[in-house]
């Protein structure tokens, strides 16, 4: 056996130069460790909040609507309040944390995969289908994403009966929030893809035989991935708060499984008789939730590419 | 000029006709239109002679051509919820809507541009960076929480200004009511507009400075200085005008926005406008009204692409040429 010859590695993430530009970030290491610990909750939902709130059992109408830091009258303790049903405000936003943080990233999942996968095809064959992808695009990206989710939304309704859509609500939610983000995957997609298309490496991948979707799959797309990542991370903010908008329109998730955006719905209806604790704590924690992820994804774009800057 | 005017033309063409053909589908295939009108009673035969009366036997295309006429002439159907025709619904709560969106676009432009100007020309400034932070969190505001926020400020707790409702209106002319010729009708105006115009204010503050700053690196205002014009002169007259041109068609643009985001400002605020009419619509799953209003709204964002287009195109040479890319895409 010969000595491996000695091959320039790529540098590790630890020895990275994105690692060192996070650490000297304090904005950015702040807004890291709010992501972590809310999706900590999420995550731990089941063992962290002190009542399970999507079982029913758990409110007790006796003790509705009470201020923060009650205790109810069959002994339990209410750090923030309880809401109409008598529901653990708590427990409730930290399950509607995970309901939200659930449609967000699906939708953003299903939006990157729709549109990476137009904008690789878009940009390595082109021709006609290019053509009237990006026409629809472009159209497109004029209707703002809420109208958009709406009428999808609306249609949904008008054309399933009502039992039907309450157990598709969820999926027909993240489609109709991916409907409208696909856009700006697949033109940034497209348009890295015209550049690395007549690079060298795609070539030398042409010339000895690479099948074009091999060459689209393992040799363009790993290069393209970083503004992709970069889009994705803003995104997810905007796709939280789409939820959370729709949910509170009454057209998100259904009433019985509460995201942070019908929670502040249901205590909207109570801002008058004084109770603001409904409302106003899964407000906050939705805008600290948005707030985090989109200077995380601030940060990830001015490190990864600065030219990114102005395509937004 | 004339063959991108053509070009524009028969694209807007496109997505109005497009938005008209999933409405037609959405009218005619969702649910059965007979079965919506005749009684439980009717026979087969007078179902037969409904469904020859209403045309509903001929070939598609002529009852999508005939759906287009319809559209054209203002007939857009019956209301299910309401019963009465969607056009006279429509038309009743346009002013709202429009009044609303106009006075928050004011307040966008009247906040956003003079601060956009003061934290371009003191860039460095404490107050400055302080705006600019705030005009970052204003962006991930939602707006829903905003309006929130102000009604259990200034409704709830200091009791100053009302959370919901137009106030007192006052009709003008035979298709217009008005609300701000009353106190009460102007007093109702003030939050629901401060909410739905904040999110475009911290859009123009940042498009504005932004602007700004590109223009005052330029040579012509180097050269301005150089000639000694007074700085008044320089940043005012020389280098505001010039940043105005994109910001005004990034302002038309995003009118809109501002007409999607009414529907969640008028949800909040019970503001009698179509946002709060489509939002309930949506919930009855009222066809006809849902689809005249898509194919209004896609009627109207067209029109508005089209417009800041053949501006920009009339402004730029270089647009008319194909020699930039799509201004969709900045």
């Amino acid at each position: 056996m010969t000595a491996v010859p000695d091959i320039e590695r790529p540098p590790g993430w630890f020895e990275s130069d994105l690692l060192h530009d996070f650490l000297r970030s304090p904005v950015a290491v702040a807004a890291a460790c709010v992501c972590l610990v809310l999706l900590a909750l999420a995550l731990g939902a089941d063992f962290i909040a002190p009542y399970n709130t999507n079982d029913p059992a758990s409110a007790n109408v006796i003790d509705a609507r009470l201020p923060p830091g009650s205790v109810g009258m069959m002994g339990g303790h209410f750090l923030l309040g309880t809401d109409p049903q008598g529901r653990d405000m708590l427990s409730a936003i930290i399950y509607g944390l995970r309901a939200s943080l659930i449609v967000g990233i699906s939708s953003v999942l299903l939006a990157a995969a729709v549109g990476i996968t137009l904008g690789l095809f878009c940009g390595y064959f082109g021709g006609i289908a290019d053509v009237i992808i990006m026409r629809v695009a472009d159209v497109q990206l004029s209707f703002p994403t809420i109208l958009i989710a709406l009428l999808i939304d609306g249609v949904t309704r008008t054309v399933v009966e009502r039992a039907t859509h309450d157990m598709l609500a969820v999926p027909v939610l993240v489609i109709a929030i991916a409907a409208s983000y696909w856009v700006q995957y697949a033109r940034t997609v497209r348009g890295l893809v015209l550049v690395e298309r007549d690079k060298e490496y795609v070539l030398a991948a042409k010339v000895t035989g690479v099948a074009p979707l091999r060459i689209l799959a393992t040799h363009i797309q790993p290069n393209i991935m970083g503004p992709v990542l970069v889009i994705a991370t803003i995104n997810l903010a905007l796709a939280i708060l789409a939820e959370a908008t729709l949910s509170f329109l009454g057209v998100g998730v259904p009433p019985t499984k509460p995201s942070l955006g019908s929670l502040v719905r249901i205590g909207n209806e109570f801002l008058f008789s004084g109770d603001w604790w409904i409302s106003i704590f899964p407000g906050a924690m939705l805008v600290s939730l948005s707030l985090s992820v989109s200077l995380l994804g601030d940060w990830l774009r001015d490190a990864l590419d600065p030219k990114l800057r102005d395509a937004w | 000029m004339g063959s991108f005017v053509v070009q524009r033309l028969s694209q807007t063409l496109f997505v109005v006709l497009a938005a008209a053909l999933t409405c037609f589908v959405l009218m005619r295939y969702v649910g059965d239109p007979v079965n919506n009108m005749v009684g439980q009673a009717a026979s087969l035969a007078d179902r037969e002679a409904m469904r020859r009366n209403l045309g509903l036997d001929d070939p598609v295309i002529l009852q999508f051509l005939r759906f287009l006429r319809d559209i054209v002439t203002g007939d857009l159907g019956i209301s299910y919820r309401f019963g009465v025709p969607v056009s006279k619904l429509l038309l009743d709560r346009l002013p709202a809507t429009l009044e609303l969106s106009i006075c928050a676009m004011l307040v966008a432009a009247c906040l956003g541009l003079p601060l956009g100007v003061w934290t371009a020309l003191h860039r460095r400034s404490a107050l400055s960076q302080v705006l600019l932070v705030l005009s970052l969190v204003g962006v991930a505001l939602p707006t829903f929480i905003i309006g929130i926020v102000l009604i259990l400020i200034f409704s709830v707790w200091l009791g100053w200004l009302p959370s919901f409702g137009r106030g007192a209106i006052v009709p003008l002319g035979p298709h217009w009511t008005t609300g701000l010729l009353t106190v009460s009708g102007l007093k109702a105006l003030v939050l629901p507009s401060i909410t739905l115009g904040l999110f475009q204010m911290t859009l123009i503050m940042r498009l504005v400075r932004a602007e700004m700053l590109e223009v005052l690196r330029t040579d012509y205002i180097r050269f301005a200085r150089a000639r000694g014009l007074p700085m008044r002169t320089i940043n005012y007259d020389h280098a505001l005008r010039n940043t105005l041109i994109p910001v005004i068609t990034i302002v038309g643009l995003q009118f809109g926005n501002i007409f999607a985001f009414s529907i969640i400002v008028e949800t909040v605020f019970q503001w009698p406008g179509l946002g709060l009419l489509v939002i309930q619509s949506i919930q009855f799953a009222d066809v006809p009204l849902l689809a005249s209003y898509l194919v209004l709204i896609a009627l109207g964002f067209a029109l508005i692409n089209l417009t800041v287009d053949i501006l920009y195109a009339a402004i730029d040479p270089r647009v008319r040429a194909g020699l930039t890319v799509s201004r969709a895409g900045s």
